[in-house]
């Protein structure tokens, strides 16, 4: 990470109040309040000027005016490709400051629980299987149901060549000849693990709750391998109750059937099918780099373009270049985005966050949801923050990169998993070690094909 | 020796309805196991079954004969005598869409199944099982059809073997509906143990059958006589 200048800006004629920290209201329910008592650009008439680097004192929502501030009364010159950050402090003073409000952006509530660098808690030996209280099969409606396919939880790269070489008879015996020895993790596994952590905080404090994370292994497999899967399961303590083994037929309307919320495979035709059919979904792929993830906070993050927003804006870079993006976002700035393909996800996401704020638990919360996104904070970001809250999503850290590869900011977040909708971006971060999700929706899809060919099953 | 499914309806329509559903795909097992082997002796064997008059009988016999489906006998019973008839007639599998009918016939130690409500467009014979019957075996007391059923899965289990994994006009679908992934583990294994290999397995630990079944569309659902098919 390269080390940014933190010295103090000071903002002239910018009159800022600082929000208390431990509020129990939500950052953007605050500012529907002093939305009266403000000028047109929604700022507090206090005369109290803060620095910058106040960081803990700073929300969201006020940064979000400074932003908004900025766009209109600086004319900042933007980047037109990406710069290096290593650059900025070579940079003047307008750029100086994008840098710094980029980094204040980054923090809503400071980490106190964990460091920027993903700490990592080891859990000494096996966690015991058996759970005392709490329920253990939530109903399809009340649960979050993250649907799994066997060769993203688990690494199969030696028996899917079996198959591709030797055709499914020999497939499935040589399973059945090896059905003691367990699965090593797959991608998808850290993530499991995660969300189970979660589970476990969750039963924790609402012991008759429904609404927990439930993990379907949904496969093509044939119930020949099920014994395997069911064996290795247990051989990593996995708490994985229900599957279904289709046998070789379509998944997808057994997806629907668990009212599925994501749906995480190796082929990317299940997942463009999936997609098609309203189901959150993104195809996985194994890398030989993974760097550590935390196991006591589940992180996530997104894109933004064509993952948790629609791709109207990409297609309006690719047909006419970033000046008219940049242009269209401005003109735009007050109308929502619609919805891409995994909003539904971060608003189930942000539920069970909300039952640990409800109980006090907002700095020490299991779930962590992060976007990150080429915007740039200072304008095309400012349309993404309007729209997350216009539809009364919260994300705990935003992260606006205008243009700067994505790779070394992952590798710093750590999250458990990434969506984005192109293969470039999924590929860069699976470099530096994150596990990446390729999202095949809208008109990225055109431009980039994936590199792997998808592979069957 | 022949395998005798009985299809049994109480009212005539009904009957015809399951034969039809299930017949077809029936015979599609029995064409293909000849095909591998002309002396096949473990095929299907269709005894169709009514409780009614004589005179609903004849309607009986031509629906069948219009529908091109192959009875291999017809039998006409009362209803009293049901089980008798198909004890008599060596019946290893009673089919019926009445529940309580079913449930009598298995309490009396007659292996009986359901027949599929949905239309099933598949050619393959789809045969459900419902594990959590599999994984009891010391529950009290004893169904009076477990015997049955595990012969019965046993020569299933043959017919399936003369096929191979994928394009066979057989398909053995697991389900179990209150355990975990482990007792659907010892289900697999108890079954392969009895020499049933089965195709497709769907653990549902406590998650609502209907969306499931209806995407299943088994032609024969076969539980203990205590399972709640509802659908």
């Amino acid at each position: 990470m390269v080390k940014m200048s933190l010295d103090p800006v000071q903002v002239k004629e910018l009159n800022v109040s600082p929000s208390p920290n431990g509020d129990s209201r939500a950052s953007w329910e605050e500012e529907e309040v002093e939305e009266e008592e403000e000028d047109r650009l929604g700022i507090a008439t206090k005369t109290k000027p803060v620095s910058v680097t106040d960081l803990s004192s700073v929300s969201p929502s006020l940064c979000f005016r400074l932003a908004a501030r900025m766009s209109r009364t600086q004319k900042l010159s933007l980047p037109d490709s990406r710069f290096p950050f290593q650059e900025a402090s070579d940079r003047g003073s307008s750029e100086l400051f994008t840098t710094s409000l980029f980094k204040v952006w980054c923090l809503r509530c400071p980490p106190v629980a964990h460091q920027w660098g993903g700490a990592s808690d080891k859990v000494t030996g096996r966690r015991a299987r058996k759970v005392e209280g709490g329920v253990f099969f939530p109903k399809p409606e009340n649960a979050v149901t993250v649907a799994v396919s066997s060769r993203v939880l688990f690494r199969t790269e030696l028996e899917q060549r079996v198959f591709e070489q030797k055709g499914v008879e020999e497939y499935l015996r040589y399973q059945i000849e090896h059905e003691n020895e367990p699965f090593a993790p797959g991608p998808a596994f850290p993530f499991v693990k995660a969300l189970e952590t979660v589970n476990a905080r969750l039963r924790e404090l609402y012991p008759q709750s429904e609404e927990l994370f439930d993990i379907v292994l949904v496969t093509y497999n044939h119930a020949h391998v099920g014994i395997r899967l069911i064996n290795t399961i247990n051989h990593h303590n996995l708490f994985i109750e229900r599957f279904c083994m289709t046998g070789g037929s379509s998944p997808i309307g057994y997806l629907k059937a668990w009212q599925t919320n994501l749906y995480l495979s190796a082929d990317a035709d299940k997942v463009r099918e999936a997609l098609a059919e309203g189901i959150a979904a993104a195809t996985m792929f194994m890398t030989e780099k993974l760097t550590e993830v935390s196991e006591s906070q589940l992180r996530v993050a997104f894109d933004g373009d064509a993952v948790l927003f629609s791709d109207e804006s990409e297609r309006i870079f690719k047909a006419h270049g970033l000046d008219k993006f940049f242009q269209h976002e401005q003109d735009n700035e007050d109308t929502l985005l619609d919805h891409g393909p995994l909003k539904g996800f971060l608003e189930a996401l942000g539920k069970l966050q909300k039952k640990f704020y409800a109980k006090g638990q907002r700095l020490d919360c299991p779930i962590r949801t992060y976007l990150v996104t080429a915007r740039s904070a200072a304008s095309s970001g400012i349309r993404a923050l309007k729209t997350l809250r216009a539809w009364g999503l919260e994300i705990d850290e935003a992260l606006f990169l205008a243009g700067a590869p994505k790779g070394p900011m992952l590798e710093k977040i750590r999250p458990h998993i990434y969506f984005d909708d192109q293969m470039f971006h999924v590929e860069g971060a699976a470099e530096m070690g994150t596990v990446a999700a390729h999202v095949p929706y809208g008109v990225a899809q055109k431009h980039n094909q994936p590199q792997k060919p998808g592979a069957r099953k | 020796r022949y395998r005798e499914v009985s299809f049994g309806p109480t009212v005539e329509d009904r009957g015809v309805e399951g034969t039809r559903r299930g017949g077809k795909s029936l015979q599609k097992v029995n064409e293909r196991l000849l095909e591998k082997n002309p002396a096949e002796s473990l095929l299907f064997d269709v005894v169709l079954i009514a409780t009614d008059s004589q005179q609903q009988s004849s309607r009986i016999i031509s629906s069948t004969s219009h529908y091109g489906l192959e009875v291999g006998r017809f039998c006409f019973s009362s209803r009293e005598d049901l089980v008798e008839t198909l004890v008599v007639n060596n019946v290893q599998l009673f089919l019926s869409t009445d529940r309580d009918e079913a449930l009598q016939v298995s309490q009396k130690g007659v292996l009986s199944a359901l027949l599929g409500r949905q239309e099933a467009p598949s050619e393959s014979l789809r045969v459900m099982l419902c594990g959590d019957a599999i994984v009891r075996p010391d529950c009290d007391p004893v169904p009076a059809s477990r015997g049955a059923a595990q012969s019965f899965s046993a020569r299933l289990g043959e017919m399936r073997g003369r096929f191979g994994v994928s394009g066979s006009p057989l398909s053995i679908v697991l389900v179990t509906s209150s355990g975990g992934s482990k007792s659907c583990g010892v289900a697999l294994q108890t079954l392969r143990s009895r020499g049933l290999s089965v195709d497709e397995a769907y653990c549902l630990a406590g998650a609502p059958r209907g969306p499931i079944l209806s995407l299943l569309r088994p032609h024969f659902l076969l539980g203990d006589g205590v399972i709640d098919l509802e659908d």
